[in-house]
């Protein structure tokens, strides 16, 4: 095994297992901001460090500073200490694990060698993320059973019922899929979402297959427990449901969890139903060989959006009441110098690229950095859906719930399944 | 005389909103509306920047109390236990004592609110027959780190100003 290849397992590793605990902090603030937006108030705005408020991300580390010093409460009517501990780390392990089957960018070729971009190159994909997304519901009975609480075994059992009806719509959505991919790696199906139908549209899920992206982003709503499903938690009739017990850094590991659990459900998402990685129009292989178009592209674009971006925040942070030499002000020329800076930076690295040997490792290095961020992008979109459908629907009630899930979802998945088959048997 | 009838219709029983994506697809256009205009220009936010932009208090909002005094400075409460006995949260109690000055027989020695068990109804301010207790002062925020401090006696109460002038609290209504 070369230095190359230690290299490259670690970056992978890191990947997968970083971004995701990245993201919660993003997940969150999104959350809350993107809360106050939609309900006309403005979020958390107020914590800062120096006077750098970064839009609200230091709110994060006020929230965390906070959640690590509270006293840390296992009650004393707790029998199963063990359990009681244990319940959230399986939440938030499985979530964090099942990422790591999701390919973030396409097989890398350097020095003769391909390097697959997963966390863990297994060809089992979806399967994995099947089997853990179903494990992790395992934590919260098990919160909610060794609390020894009756909100909280009712929100597990809830909970429970709920994974049960939809994880049955969400699987048949997958078989429909899988008739049309012909893969259960996810790389593969990445890859096969890069071509184009009828020569102009991305053949990615959502066009071949909207139904079952329907059902399945349905499916996955209610996997991640997040409103309009999150009847595991109803606080007007369960008080907090499963967590009900847990305090400071237990309640912290459910919470990420919950968050680590939307963004890879996102990921997935993104991977079965949005192309993954693929930049739309542009597959792999033309972008390696358009790698300096598209280097030189990028670098008369970023500066244009950088220079609306640093004229959005010069208007949006400001103090809107009378204030002396307002340090929103200065604060905002802070921020859009470091992005310029960072902007200056990019300009350099795509410089070098455009300068590069055409077609060497140059170029597959840069397609796997765009490709990267593309799938990031896509990732931060889906997620901003799933905050977007928490702050309109209200929840469901409980047997609306159940009636979703066995009378309209599944038949409808098992019609989608025979018209799918119909299709492909008919054009093969 | 019959009543009058009006009959609603019931949403939700058109195929269209049976299929009820549709109408969570409206609900999303119209809550996406809300947060990109905020995003474009957050001053369209519906929200008073609280600590350094103070709510405009209205002459009749009932806040934290204040004793009366006469023009030279002497209180006007004659310890009658009116507002005391009005008090459904038993929040104020009265100590009353002889008056010497001539004015009245009766002043109170001591007079305590204990704003922890005020509800701010106001019934004391209309029970006082000689205008001693009022509620205008427009302190709306009573904070403080322990309980004994929330007890307010009488030299504080006397010495709270009001926040409107005489004019605009007659027109007020009280």
């Amino acid at each position: 095994m070369s230095l190359l290849d230690s290299v490259m397992i670690v970056v992978r590793v890191a990947f997968s297992a970083f971004i995701p605990l990245c993201f919660i902090a993003v997940c969150v603030w999104m959350e809350r901001r993107g809360a106050g937006y939609f309900q006309d108030r403005s979020g958390p705005n107020r914590a800062n460090i120096f006077g750098f408020r970064a839009a609200g991300l230091v709110q994060n580390l006020a929230d965390a500073a906070k959640l690590i010093f509270k006293e840390d409460v296992i009650s004393g009517h707790i029998k199963h200490k063990f359990y009681f501990v244990l319940a959230p780390v399986i939440v938030f392990f499985t979530a964090l694990v099942s990422f790591a089957v999701v390919p973030f960018a396409d097989t890398l070729v350097v020095g003769g060698k391909s390097y697959i971009m997963q966390g863990i190159p297994l060809d089992l994909g979806i399967l994995w993320f099947l089997s853990f997304v179903g494990f992790s519901v395992y934590g919260i009975i098990l919160a909610g059973w060794s609390s020894t609480n009756k909100y909280g075994v009712l929100g597990a059992l809830r909970s429970a019922a709920q994974v049960i009806s939809y994880e049955i719509p969400m699987g048949l959505a997958i078989v429909s899929l899988l008739v049309v991919y012909g893969t259960v790696n996810l790389n593969e199906i990445a890859q096969f979402q890069g071509k184009l139908l009828f020569g102009f549209i991305p053949m990615w899920g959502a066009v071949l297959q909207p139904i079952g992206m329907v059902i399945f982003i349905i499916a996955a709503f209610a996997e991640t427990n997040r409103t309009p499903f999150d009847l595991a938690e109803g606080e007007s009739e369960l008080v907090a449901g499963f967590h009900v017990e847990y305090s400071a850094m237990k309640f912290a590991i459910f919470f990420m969890g919950e968050y680590v659990a939307m963004f890879a459900s996102s990921a997935m998402i993104v991977t079965l139903f949005f192309g993954g990685y693929q930049v739309p129009f542009l597959s792999t292989a033309t972008l390696i060989g358009q790698a300096k178009p598209v280097a030189f592209l990028l670098m008369v674009i970023i500066p244009v959006v950088m220079h609306f971006f640093a004229g959005w925040i010069r208007r949006s942070n400001v103090s809107h009441y009378p204030r002396e030499n307002d340090p929103r002000v200065f604060e905002a020329t802070v921020y859009i110098k470091c992005l310029w800076g960072l902007v200056i930076f990019l300009e350099i690295v795509l410089l070098a690229i455009l300068f590069s040997a055409s077609g060497g490792a140059t170029a597959h290095i840069f397609v796997v950095l765009l490709q990267l961020c593309t799938f990031l992008v896509k990732v931060t979109m889906m997620i901003f859906v799933y905050i977007w459908v928490r702050w309109t629907l209200p929840r469901f009630r409980y047997d609306q719930l159940q009636k979703l899930g066995w009378q309209m979802l599944l038949p409808l998945a098992l019609l989608n399944i025979f018209i799918t088959s119909a299709f492909v048997v008919a054009l093969s | 005389m019959g009543a009058k009838v009006k009959t609603m219709d019931r949403k939700g029983a058109s195929f269209q909103e049976r299929l009820y994506l549709i109408e969570i697809f409206k609900g999303m256009a119209t809550t996406f509306g809300h947060f990109f205009r905020n995003l474009l220009d957050n001053r369209k936010l519906y929200v008073r920047h609280y600590p350094e932009v103070q709510p405009e208090i209205p002459v009749r909002w009932r806040g934290r109390h204040r004793l009366t005094t006469h023009a030279d400075g002497t209180v006007k409460c004659v310890a009658c236990f009116m507002c005391q006995t009005n008090c459904p949260a038993n929040c104020i109690m009265i100590e009353a004592g002889e008056r010497l000055d001539g004015k009245t027989e009766k002043m109170p020695v001591k007079f305590k609110i204990d704003l922890l068990e005020c509800i701010y109804c106001g019934y004391c301010v209309e029970a006082c027959p000689l205008d001693a207790i009022r509620m205008d002062t427009g302190i709306f925020s009573v904070t403080d780190n322990n309980r004994e401090s929330f007890v307010l006696e009488l030299p504080e109460l006397l010495t709270t100003p009001g926040a409107f002038s005489e004019e605009e609290y007659k027109k007020g209504g009280a």
